[in-house]
C-alpha cells in the first residue's frame, strides 16, 4: 500500500516537475536622504554584477513578483537573506507578498544586524522562493550589498560574544639582570686601586720606614709579639672566612677568641714597645 | 598499594553500574504512562545501558523530584504532555533547583502540543527561546523527506551535525540522515553555557501553523540561527538538552526509511544512533572529565623533588602535571585534547602570569597525565597553578592550587666575586688589608731612621 503510495507521489513528482518557483520583473532601488541611489533590475539567471551600496542612512527596496510555473503565485517561503561571507552569519528578512506574487520588503541600514553592519566585506544577498507542495524551490543568489561606513559616523562594532576556548599563550617577561659594566673598566680601576699599595711601601721607605727592631722584640717578648702580630693577621683571616662561607654565629665566638689574644698579649707586647719607646729607641 | 586498591574499587563500581557516570535512576514524564508504548525502542536503549526508569505523569501526586533535600532522581526526560502547565510538583523553581542541584534534563518538544507554561518559563531562564504562543513548526522546502511529508514538508532530513566549530569534539555525528519530523525550533541566547548541536539548514524556517498559513510575515529564526537540538551545560556541569522533535525519538522514525527529495534512493534513518548521542550526552555518559591527581614540584638539579611544596623562590623551574580522564559510556578513559584545541595552564596572581599549553606525557589505561615545565616569575607573591578548562559538550575542569613565592634569600644571590663590577672594590679592600697589616708592623718594629735620630728623639 505504502509503496503504491509513493508510487502514486513520483507520478504526481513528475507530473509537476516542470512546476518551479521563478520571479520576474525584480527591481532592486536605493533610497537615500540625499536622493534617489541606484536602481536595478535583476533576474534569475544571474546575479549583478555590480554590487549594490548601501549607506548608513539609506534603505534598501526590493520588488518583484514571484511566480510558480509562469503564473504570479503567493509563496509561503519568501526571504531575502544576507550573508556575512567570512563569519557566513545570515540574516533572514522575509518579502511581503499578495496573492498575485507581487512582493516587496524595505530593508533599511539600521535594521541590519550589528555583525553585518560592521562587515568590511561586501554582504551576500540571496533570494528563497519555496513553498509547500511539489513545486521546487529557488535559492538563488541576487547580487552584493556593499555596507558603506561614513567616515564622521560613529563605528559600528560588533563585539564578539564570549565563548569557552582556549586563549592566547602567556609567557612572562622577566625583568632584565643587573648588569655590570665593561670588564676592561673594571680591570682598570682594579689595578689603580692594587697601585695604591707600592705606592704606599715606597713613600714609607723613602721616609725611612725599616723593620730593623724586630729581633730585638722578638728576643724581648718572644711569645707576646708572637701572639699579638699573629692574632692581628688571625683577625684578618677571621674576616676573610666570614666573606667566604662563615655566618655571623660562627665567626663572632672566633672574634671573641682571637679579640682575647690580641689584648692578653697586647699588654706585654705593647709595654715592649712603650719600653723601646722611653728607651729613646722610637 | 593505596593506588591499587583505589584502582580496584574504581574497577568494580564500573562493572557494578555500567552506567552513567552520575548516577541511574531516572524519571520520565509523560502525559499517559501508555503512551511509553510509541517510544519503546528509545526507552530500551536506555535500559539496556542500566538506567532505572520511572514513569510518572505531571498529575500524579507521589510525584517529587527530592526527598528530605536529596535528589530523587538523576535524571529527568520530559516526553510532551497536553497540559498548560505541569502542576506543583514541577514548577519551574524546583526544575532549577534539580539543576543546580547537578541533576540533568532532556527535554523533548513537538509541535502538535503546546509547551507546558512551565517549560517555557524554564526555558527563558536559561536563555533558550521558544516561539511566540508556543507554536512553531520547523519546515524546509528544500531538505525534506518526499515519502512522508512530501505536501506539509515538515519532517526535516538533516545531516550529522559536525562538530560545533573547531576545537571542539563532536560527540553527536555517528548517525547517518537523521529525521527531525514535526519539531519546534529554538533560539539561544549569546551566553557561553549554550551550544546547538542540530540547526536548521540554511532554508530552513519556523513558522506558526495556526496563524502563518499562507505567507510568513513576522519571522522566528530561519537557517542556522534556528537550533533543533540545543544543549545548555551549568556551572555544576549539570546538563540541560532540548530536542525540538519527540517524534525523531519515536519507534516510528528509528527505522523509517526516508528520501530526501530530488534524491532517487531511500536510506533508513539514524535516529536510533544520534539517539543515543544526544541521551548518553545529556545523562552523563559521555563528556565527564575527571581530575585523578595534580602534582607540582622544583625541578632544579640538585633540589629536592618533594611533591606539591607549598612556597617556592622567584625563578625557580617549576614543573606541574595534572591527570585527567574521561568517561564514555561504561568506563573512563584516557582524555585526549580535541585536535586545535588546548588544555593551558595559568601561573596567576589577580591576573595570569604565564599560560603554558600542557603537553600529554604519560598515558595509562584510564588516564592521561599533561605537564609543563616553566621558570616562576620574577614576582613575590601568592599565586594559584590554575586549570580552567571549560568547553562545550565537556564537564567543566576547574584546579586551582595556591602556593607561596618568595624572594631571593640573602645567600641566596650569586658572590661578589662573580660581579665583574664589584672587583674594584674588592681590590680596594685586599688593599687597606696590606696596608694595616704592613703598618702595624712598622709601627710596632721600626727602628728610628738614621737622618732623623735627633728630632725623633726625646
Amino acid at each position: 500500500m505504502r509503496f503504491l503510495h509513493s508510487l502514486l507521489f513520483l507520478a504526481a513528482g513528475a507530473a509537476q516537475a516542470a512546476s518551479t518557483w521563478g520571479f520576474d520583473d525584480a527591481t532592486v532601488s536605493v533610497s537615500s536622504k540625499k536622493g534617489a541611489g541606484a536602481k536595478e533590475k535583476f533576474n534569475e539567471k544571474a546575479p549583478l554584477p555590480q554590487s549594490i551600496v548601501l549607506g548608513s542612512s539609506d534603505s534598501l527596496k526590493i520588488l518583484l513578483t514571484a511566480k510558480e510555473g509562469g503564473k504570479g503565485k503567493r509563496p509561503h517561503q519568501a526571504f531575502v537573506m544576507l550573508q556575512e561571507p567570512t563569519t557566513g552569519l545570515e540574516a533572514p528578512f522575509p518579502l511581503t507578498v499578495k496573492d498575485n506574487g507581487k512582493a516587496v520588503v524595505e530593508i533599511k541600514h539600521s535594521d541590519l544586524p550589528t555583525q553585518l553592519a560592521a562587515s568590511t566585506t561586501p554582504l551576500k544577498a540571496s533570494l528563497i522562493l519555496a513553498s509547500f507542495g511539489a513545486a521546487e524551490g529557488i535559492n538563488k543568489p541576487i547580487f552584493d550589498i556593499d555596507v558603506a561606513t561614513e567616515p564622521n559616523a560613529t563605528p559600528i562594532v560588533a563585539e564578539k560574544p564570549m565563548r569557552y576556548g582556549k586563549l592566547d599563550d602567556i609567557h612572562h617577561e622577566f625583568r632584565a639582570d643587573p648588569k655590570s659594566p665593561p670588564k676592561v673598566i673594571s680591570l682598570v680601576f682594579v689595578l689603580a686601586v692594587l697601585a695604591t699599595v707600592p705606592a704606599l711601601f715606597i713613600g714609607w721607605l723613602t721616609l725611612g720606614a725599616n723593620v730593623s727592631h724586630l729581633s730585638k722584640a722578638i728576643n724581648a717578648a718572644p711569645l707576646a709579639h708572637g701572639v699579638f702580630f699573629g692574632s692581628i693577621v688571625a683577625m684578618e683571616g677571621v674576616f676573610y672566612m666570614y666573606y667566604a662561607s662563615w655566618n655571623l654565629f660562627q665567626t663572632l665566638p672566633v672574634i671573641g677568641v682571637v679579640g682575647a689574644a690580641t689584648f692578653l698579649s697586647g699588654t706585654k707586647a705593647l709595654g715592649e714597645v712603650q719600653s723601646r719607646r722611653l728607651a729613646g729607641e722610637r | 598499594m593505596k593506588f591499587l586498591v583505589s584502582f580496584l574499587v574504581l574497577v568494580f563500581a564500573a562493572v557494578a553500574q555500567a552506567i552513567s557516570s552520575s548516577g541511574s535512576r531516572l524519571l520520565v514524564i509523560l502525559e499517559d504512562v501508555a503512551e511509553k508504548a510509541g517510544y519503546s525502542k528509545f526507552l530500551a536503549d536506555l535500559e539496556g545501558r542500566g538506567f532505572d526508569i520511572a514513569y510518572e505523569t505531571p498529575k500524579s501526586e507521589s510525584l517529587s523530584l527530592f526527598h528530605l533535600g536529596e535528589r530523587s532522581y538523576d535524571h529527568i526526560l520530559f516526553l510532551p504532555t497536553k497540559s498548560k502547565g505541569l502542576g506543583p510538583n514541577l514548577t519551574p523553581n524546583i526544575l532549577l533547583q534539580f539543576i543546580n542541584a547537578n541533576g540533568n534534563i532532556l527535554l523533548t518538544l513537538s509541535s502538535s502540543t503546546a509547551t507546558p507554561s512551565s517549560i517555557v518559563s524554564l526555558l527563558l531562564e536559561l536563555d533558550i527561546y521558544l516561539p511566540a504562543d508556543r507554536q512553531g513548526l520547523v519546515v524546509d522546502h528544500f531538505n525534506y523527506d518526499a515519502l512522508s511529508a512530501s505536501e506539509k514538508h515538515d519532517v526535516l532530513l538533516l545531516q550529522p551535525p559536525g562538530a560545533l566549530r573547531a576545537g571542539v569534539k563532536d560527540f553527536f555525528s555517528d548517525a547517518s540522515v537523521i529525521a527531525f519530523p514535526n519539531g519546534m525550533g529554538q533560539t539561544l541566547g549569546e551566553g557561553a553555557l549554550l551550544a546547538p548541536v542540530l540547526r536548521a539548514p540554511a532554508t530552513g524556517y519556523s513558522y506558526n501553523p495556526k496563524e502563518q498559513t499562507e505567507t510568513v510575515d513576522d519571522l522566528f529564526a530561519s537557517g542556522s540561527q534556528l537550533s533543533l537540538v540545543s544543549t545548555m551545560q551549568a556551572r555544576n556541569s549539570a546538563r540541560f538538552t532540548v530536542v525540538g522533535s519527540a517524534d525523531m525519538l519515536s519507534d516510528k522514525w528509528f527505522d523509517a526509511k526516508v528520501k530526501k527529495v530530488g534524491e532517487k534512493d531511500t536510506v533508513k534513518t539514524g535516529n536510533q544512533e544520534f539517539a543515543k548521542a544526544i541521551s548518553g550526552w545529556a545523562f552523563k555518559e559521555t563528556g565527564v572529565l575527571r581530575v585523578n591527581w595534580v602534582e607540582h614540584h622544583l625541578n632544579e638539579e640538585g633540589a629536592g623533588n618533594a611533591s606539591n611544596p607549598k612556597i617556592y623562590r622567584i625563578k625557580n623551574d617549576v614543573t606541574y602535571s595534572i591527570s585527567l580522564s574521561e568517561y564514555s559510556w561504561d568506563k573512563y578513559i584516557p582524555f585526549t585534547v580535541p585536535e586545535s584545541d588546548d588544555l593551558q595552564l595559568e601561573f596567576s596572581m589577580l591576573s595570569a602570569f604565564h599560560r603554558l599549553k600542557l603537553n600529554p606525557t604519560i598515558s595509562s589505561a584510564d588516564s592521561t597525565t599533561y605537564s609543563s615545565s616553566f621558570k616562576l616569575p620574577d614576582q613575590h607573591g601568592i599565586f594559584n597553578f590554575m586549570v580552567n578548562y571549560k568547553r562545550p559538550f565537556f564537564t567543566n575542569v576547574v584546579e586551582k592550587n595556591t602556593v607561596s613565592v618568595r624572594h631571593f634569600a640573602h645567600d641566596e644571590w650569586p658572590r661578589s666575586f662573580a660581579i665583574s663590577g664589584a672587583w674594584p672594590w674588592l681590590a680596594g679592600i685586599g688593599a687597606t688589608v696590606t696596608g694595616w697589616l704592613a703598618f702595624c708592623t712598622v709601627w710596632l718594629y721600626s727602628a728610628p731612621a738614621a737622618t732623623r735620630e735627633s728630632k725623633k728623639t726625646r
